[in-house]
Order: structure tokens, then sequence, then C-alpha cells
């Protein structure tokens, strides 16, 4: 669908205004860099190494109407490193992304989850949604479009992040070397407007890259780029942003998600059918966000926990017993239990060497007590397949917090410009779609490409990259004010009419499989 | 920078060539070229000419899978490039006014340096693209410039501007001047093209020019085996309405500059298709020189309509060119 704002905007912008919307400001420097020099003409030109940038490549290169364009990749990190990423089948890196089924069947389709270790992966079937305050609760799994006789299908994939850079990488160098230049442990020093080269082609609205080798002495001069099309997946401070003068616009929630690699107990409730995995979020409204629970392989999971920014603190500082005890209370307690443990004076620091899974000690930690004895006087679900295994060990050094945002650029395209991922759009997690609305992107960008390439068209042109933003500013505007609504939906404490009212919402969605339906294919 | 090319722009119009007799009308001439600075504006005046142009590229791809061009004759290049290269075909572009078609074309030439064996959709080896408008070559030409892949062809000669008028490229390839036998080294191409063109032909009984007339040129200059690819809009109610009332209408309703079309010279698919067979009975001099059935004889007619959604572009919409605009072509027997 073409975007319908652009479109149904145009006729009312008069003809002069439209005019001034080109960008009158296209530069970005950290340090201007003028060169006469006649720069080296690439197709496509990306900054930023990250799995959307990647993934823009390698499905150029993957597909044959447009593996013969001239691409070129920068970034600033050392990708030799991440294409040799390995780590051992009991440790489990804390960025992690939920991968949702056409996330996967795009990248099968481009031929990089052959490269993607499987083993470190781990679908699963079915999410416990529930309210912490009201306890209402909603369950998705698409077990009403299957068979009893057939698996239940996935409703998403857990991945690390190097596991699928790795894959990435290792796809992109299959496709051979023939018009790919990937510059590693490279900044852009600047980006500008090219010039009218004598007795050449008119440079003068392409952007040119200066490009500085973060190892090599500054006395080297930067090399010069030439972009017919330059794509920003340089994340939220863009550069490429920058110098196309797009503006953003967004708040940051004032949380931060704490991650975290933990292992479950063996006694994995009993599922049936027994290689069934379950994701686990539970909203707490009184500490600022939810808490999550995504499987990984090998009984171990990942922890996305989103609060404030003094309770993120708090948590992070406590010893690792103290860690579990709080995130095994914070799938079973209420919000009275959970804000008290969260004011506990802190553990003095006489814990056990730190180590990869918990040893018990003798000494009982007071988190653990606290822990212990709040359950017995806190009701318990009927089924315990409602409830996340218990949690017995945090995985050393995986405990981190990041800061909450949203951002969405005003526009996603500019002359021989386009952003994806994160440099577009930056969401709250709770749905775990930032790195989907982001490979969304990567798709549907490689796909404008290709037609542009098949088509005459300059893959640069702003009438080529209408096709792109038409596809995505819309979906992804919407998928982020719905996780923006549900962020703001289930910060608001105590029993009052809005917890009536979404709990209410989440049983009616639950108890009609139609809605519930639609629902999940939206998000998918 | 705006300035100067204003007045040149200016120049360009007070010095055009006067051409004595030509299919060009001096109205429509003078209102293309006023067009000229918004040209390849992509918000301006010709924005639904420029989303309509990946169309034709289909169109063109699909009329080259029904029957492809045979193969240039072997015995006159030595170089194997044919052999190893698919994209083989010479296109000629007339009235490509600012160069939308044209310079898309030109994008889709692969250098014969690059050892490509797959053919690209238009299977294009070089194009010349005409127009009678001084301002207008010179918008295409400008714009050209700014895509490195079309410069070098221009540079290399694969892709040529001509500032001239049809009537003038038939006198100037068929000049005894050349070779001493003109009927055998006339210059033919395997794709000629006339998108939005036919529509703006001046019919002038008194000086012999007619739409038809001027399809009979075009037709001269396609190889046997060739295609004539043109794209139009039928003469119907609804064309009427949609063209001269809703695309016309001021702004901001209106996609299309007031007094761009006549609707009194649109023309319907059976009008042009009784004309281009004409067209191919009559010979290089005009007159009929085959039996009429022997001329039509491995002549193919396609037709597609295409309709412009607003908001969503235009879509091939079969059966819809029988009241709206259209792709049509013609192939020339072998």
């Amino acid at each position: 669908m073409r975007s319908l704002v652009r479109s149904a905007a145009r006729p009312y912008v008069c003809p002069s205004c439209q005019l001034s919307r080109l960008p009158a400001r296209r530069r970005f420097a950290s340090h201007s860099t003028p060169s006469s020099a006649s720069p080296e003409i690439y197709d496509v030109v990306c900054v930023g190494g990250g799995p959307a940038g990647l993934g823009l490549l390698a499905a150029l290169r993957a597909s044959p109407a447009t593996s013969k364009l001239k691409v070129a990749l920068v970034e600033t990190q050392d990708l030799q490193k991440a294409g040799s990423w390995s780590l051992d089948a009991q440790h489990y890196s804390n960025r992690v992304s939920s991968l949702t089924p056409s996330s996967v069947s795009f990248l099968q389709k481009i031929g990089v989850w052959d490269h993607v270790d499987t083993a470190r992966v781990q679908p699963y079937q079915e999410m416990q949604v529930w309210d912490g305050e009201t306890g209402s609760r909603i369950t998705f799994d698409w077990s009403m479009e299957t068979s009893p006789f057939e698996d239940l299908r996935t409703v998403a994939t857990m991945t690390e992040n190097s596991n699928l850079v790795r894959a990435l990488l290792s796809r992109i160098a299959e496709s051979g070397d023939e018009n790919l230049s990937i510059f590693s442990n490279t900044t852009v020093s600047s980006i500008a407007n090219g010039s009218e080269i004598p007795d050449g082609p008119d440079l003068s609205a392409w952007p040119v890259l200066s490009l500085a080798p973060t190892t090599s002495s500054p006395a080297q001069p930067p090399k010069q780029i030439a972009a017919r099309l330059l794509v920003g997946a340089d994340g939220i401070n863009s550069p490429v942003r920058r110098f196309a003068d797009i503006s953003t616009s967004g708040w940051d929630y004032d949380r931060h998600g704490v991650v975290a690699t933990l292992s479950l107990s063996d006694l994995d409730p009993v599922h049936f059918p027994l290689n069934m995995k379950t994701a686990y979020q539970r909203f707490l409204p009184a500490l600022g966000g939810p808490i999550a629970l995504l499987p990984l392989p090998n009984n171990n999971a990942s922890l996305v926990w989103s609060t404030t920014v003094a309770n993120a603190a708090y948590l992070k500082s406590l010893p690792p017993r103290a860690f579990i005890a709080m995130v095994n209370a914070a799938f079973r307690l209420s919000m009275t239990d959970l804000s008290y443990m969260l004011r506990m004076e802190r553990p003095s620091t006489t814990s056990s060497p730190a180590s990869s899974t918990s040893t018990p000690t003798p000494t009982l930690d007071p988190h653990e007590d606290e822990l212990t004895w709040r359950l017995q006087h806190t009701p318990q679900p009927r089924k315990p397949s409602q409830l996340p295994p218990v949690v017995n060990g945090v995985q050393e050094g995986t405990v981190a917090s990041f800061p909450l945002r949203f951002r969405h650029a005003s526009s996603y395209i500019s002359p021989r410009v386009a952003l994806v991922g994160d440099a577009a759009h930056v969401i709250h997690p709770l749905a775990g779609q930032g790195l989907n609305l982001g490979l969304g992107d990567v798709a549907a960008l490689a796909r404008t490409v290709q037609y542009a390439a098949t088509h005459g068209m300059d893959v640069g042109d702003i009438l080529t990259l209408e096709r792109y933003a038409g596809d995505r500013f819309a979906t992804n505007a919407k998928i982020g004010a719905a996780c923006d609504v549900l962020h703001k939906l289930y910060n608001v404490p105590g029993n009052g009419p809005v917890a009536w009212a979404r709990s209410f919402g989440l049983d009616v969605i639950d108890k009609v499989p139609f809605v519930k339906g639609l629902l999940m294919k939206g998000v998918e | 920078m705006a300035t100067r090319r204003a007045l040149r722009t200016l120049n360009h119009l007070t010095t055009r060539r006067a051409h004595s007799t030509t299919s060009v009308s001096a109205n429509e001439l003078s209102h293309f070229s006023a067009l000229a600075s918004s040209w390849w504006d992509p918000q301006g005046p010709s924005r639904v000419l420029h989303l309509m142009n990946p169309l034709r590229h289909d169109f063109i791809a699909s009329c080259l899978s029904d029957a492809l061009p045979p193969p240039p004759p072997s015995t006159s290049t030595s170089t194997p490039t044919s052999e190893t290269n698919p994209n083989t075909l010479r296109y000629l572009d007339i009235g490509c006014g600012g160069g939308i078609f044209a310079e898309s074309l030109a994008r889709s030439i692969t250098p014969p340096s690059t050892p490509t064996q797959t053919p690209t959709p238009t299977r294009a080896a070089s194009i010349t693209a005409i127009d009678p408008s001084t301002t207008l070559i010179q918008i295409a030409r400008d714009h050209a410039r700014q895509d490195p892949t079309v410069d070098a062809h221009l540079r290399t000669g694969r892709f040529e501007y001509k500032n001239c008028t049809l009537e003038d490229l038939i006198a100037a390839s068929s000049s005894p001047s050349s070779s001493p036998s003109p009927s055998t080294q006339k210059k033919t191409y395997d794709i000629v093209t006339l998108f939005e063109v036919i529509e703006h032909i001046e019919s002038t009984p008194a000086a012999g020019i007619s739409p038809q007339s001027f399809l009979t040129d075009c037709l001269r200059l396609v190889r046997p085996g060739g295609w004539l690819i043109g794209s139009t809009i039928a003469r119907t109610f609804p064309s009427w309405l949609v063209n001269q009332v809703i695309a016309e209408a001021p702004w901001p309703v209106g996609v299309v500059p007031r007094g761009t079309h006549e609707w009194q010279k649109f023309v319907n698919p059976e009008e042009l298709e009784g004309w281009v067979q004409e067209g191919l009975m009559r010979g290089a001099d005009g007159r009929v020189t085959r039996a009429g059935a022997a001329a039509l004889e491995g002549m193919r007619w396609k037709c597609m309509g295409v309709v412009y959604f607003p908001g969503f572009g235009w879509k091939l919409v079969p059966g819809s060119e029988s009241w709206g605009n259209y792709f049509w072509a013609v192939r020339k027997g072998v």
C-alpha cells in the first residue's frame, strides 16, 4: 500500500511548498574534510553493520536482479570479530531477539537461516500474558488453527543477535566479493553532497561519504565514496538521518529494560505435547512495566524486565541469589509484596563468590527468605502451567540494562537516502517487535530496489523510495503506537477503572478466538 | 543556477528551429517546452507520467516474451558479443520529451564490457531518443548527467539524444550520400517506442500529415520482426471526463497541467489498429508496394489498458483499453 498520509496530503500542499520540503541542509560532518578527488561510485551504501544493515546487504546479494549492484557497507565495529563469534552450549548472550515467523521466512528466503546455528535458537509455541494487578490472562497460540494431530505452530523464535549477525556475515561472504566492499573498523567522518565533475557526471545531488579507518593514523587521507542510494541503518543517533535533515520525534519512557540470561529448574511443569515451549509475560503496573521470560535451549531463558530506572539500578546491584529471588517473586507475588521487596535493604557484600549457577549455601538470602514466606500467603493459579518454571541460576556477567525510548522519524526517505531499523524507529520492547520491524524494513527496501533495478528506475530516486516509505511508514507507526498504548495502559496501578477496562479487554480477546486470531496475524 | 537555467530555456525557445514539413504542431511544442523546468520534479506536473514509466518496461517485456526480434545478421559483426550477451536490441524513442522513458531505458543497458549472460527485461543494447523541442532535449541531457551510468552511455554513444523530428531522422537515415544503395543500408531499429505521442500529432490534410502518415513513418524505422510500441488514450466519454474535466481541473484536484490533452485527438484502439495495418501496407515511398495480405503476414497486434488509481498509482487492467489509457504494440512481420 502506498503511503496514505503522503498521497492524500499531496494535492493539498501547494506546489511551491512541496518543493521547499526538500531538505535545505544536506551535510553531516564530525570534522570537515573537503576533497576534490572524484569519489568511487556505489549503487547502494549502507551505513551500519547491525542485523538491519547486514540483512539488507544479504537480501540484495541473494536476488539475481540486485546481485550485480555495486554495494558497500560501513561499520565502526570489527566485523571480523562478529563473524567468528562463538560461545559454548551452556552460555547464552543477553542480547536476544524474538523473531516472528515472517522474519524467519524472510531470512530463509535470502538463504541466511541455513547459516544460523539452530542448536542455539528456541522456537516457542505458546505465550502466556497476564496482568499482575487483576490476574486477567490471555494465551497466545495457534491451537485454533491446528489439528490435534500436528504440532502447534511457532509463535516466535528466540535467537541471540550475535548468532544472527554471524549468520548474515557468513551468507554475505558466501555470495563472493564481486561488486561488494565491506569497510569494517571504519567511521563515516563526513557526508556531503558531491560536485559536478568536469567532463564527467554531475554528482551535486549525490551523497558523498568520507571514510576514516578507526585503526590507522589520521594522516591518511579519507576515502571518498558516492552513493546512488545511501541507507541509514546506523541506529537511534543516525548520522545519515542528520545528513538528510530528517527530524525525529519521540520521548524517553524513563524506564530501563533489565536483561539477563537465566537457567531454569529441571522441574519444568510437564507440558503436552512434551516439546512445547512457552514464553511468559506478566504486567506489573505498580513497578513500571512488564517482566518477560523467553525460552532458550537447554533449559535456559532470557529475561527482559521493563521497570523504573531506580528499580533497575536496585535489581542490578543485587547479588545473584537475591536477583533470582526477585525474578521468581515478580512472576508470583502481588504488587504490594513486590514493592516491599524492592525496598528491602541490600544484603551486605559477603555474598558467595560469583558463579554461573548459584549453589545453595546454608545461609539464607534475605530476599529468598522473604519470597518463601510471602509465597505461603499468596494464592497461586489453578493450573501450574500458567506459571514459568522456577529460575535457579543467572549466568555471570549477563545482568545489564538499557534505557527504553520511543522515536519515529518524520520520514524514512529523502532524495538518495533511506532509513531502516532503529534509525527510522525505536519502540518499547514489550511486544519484542523492534528487530522484526527492522527486518520488515529491509525486506521492503530490498523489494523496492529489486523492482527499480528491473524497471530502469534509479534506485536512489525519490519516486523509487516512495514505494518503500509507502510500504513501511504506516505499518511501523501503527505497531509502535500499539506498544506505546499498551505500555501506558499497564502503567496505571491499583484496581481503578483503567485496570478493570484493560482486564475486561484481555478477557474478551482471550475468549473470542476470531479476535485473537486477527491480533496474532496482525503481529505476524 | 536557477536563473541561468531559465535564461538558457528562454534562449532555446527563441532559437527553435523551424521545420518545413513536420508532424509537430507549434502549439504542442510550446506547451511542453513551457513545462520543461518541472519535467523531472517528482511532485511536479509530470508526476503521473513518471509513475506510469515502470509499466512501460513491463509492457515491453511482455511484448518481447511474445516474440523476440530476430538476432541481427551475424555476418556484419565480427565481435562475438551477440553470442555471449543476449541484450542486443536497438531502441528508438520518438517524442522523448525530457527523457523520462529514454533515460530509464538507457539505465537498463548493460555495458558490453560486463560479462553478463543473463537477459535484462528490456534486452537493450542502445537507444536513440528524438524530440523536436530543443528545450526538452537540453533538459533531458542535463538530467542524464546526474546519473553516472547514463552519463557513461551518452559518452560512449550507446545512448543518444537527437533534437530532430521524425521526418528529419528518416531523411537522414535514407540519405544516399552515406552509401551507394540506400535501400539496404537504411537504419532501422528493433524496438521503436511512441509513448503518449500519437494523441499530440496535428492532422494537417493539406500537407498530407495525419496520425496515420506519422505511424507509417514510424513503421518504416522498425526492422522486420521488430516492435512498434506505444501508449495513448481512447476517445470515450469516461476518458473525456477523466482527462479533460478531472485531470486538468485547477489545483488541488487536477494532476495534469491545463492544455496537455485535446480530447478530439485521442485515438481508439480500433482506429490505431487500422492505421498501423495501412502503414504496414505502405512501402518505403508511401505507395502501396505489397498486396495487403502479404504485408500483414506475421504481424501481431497487442493492446492493454492501464488505469491510474490516485494514491495507489497505475495498474494494468485488461479490458480498460476501450475506455481510457492503454498500451499498444504492433510487430512487423519478418
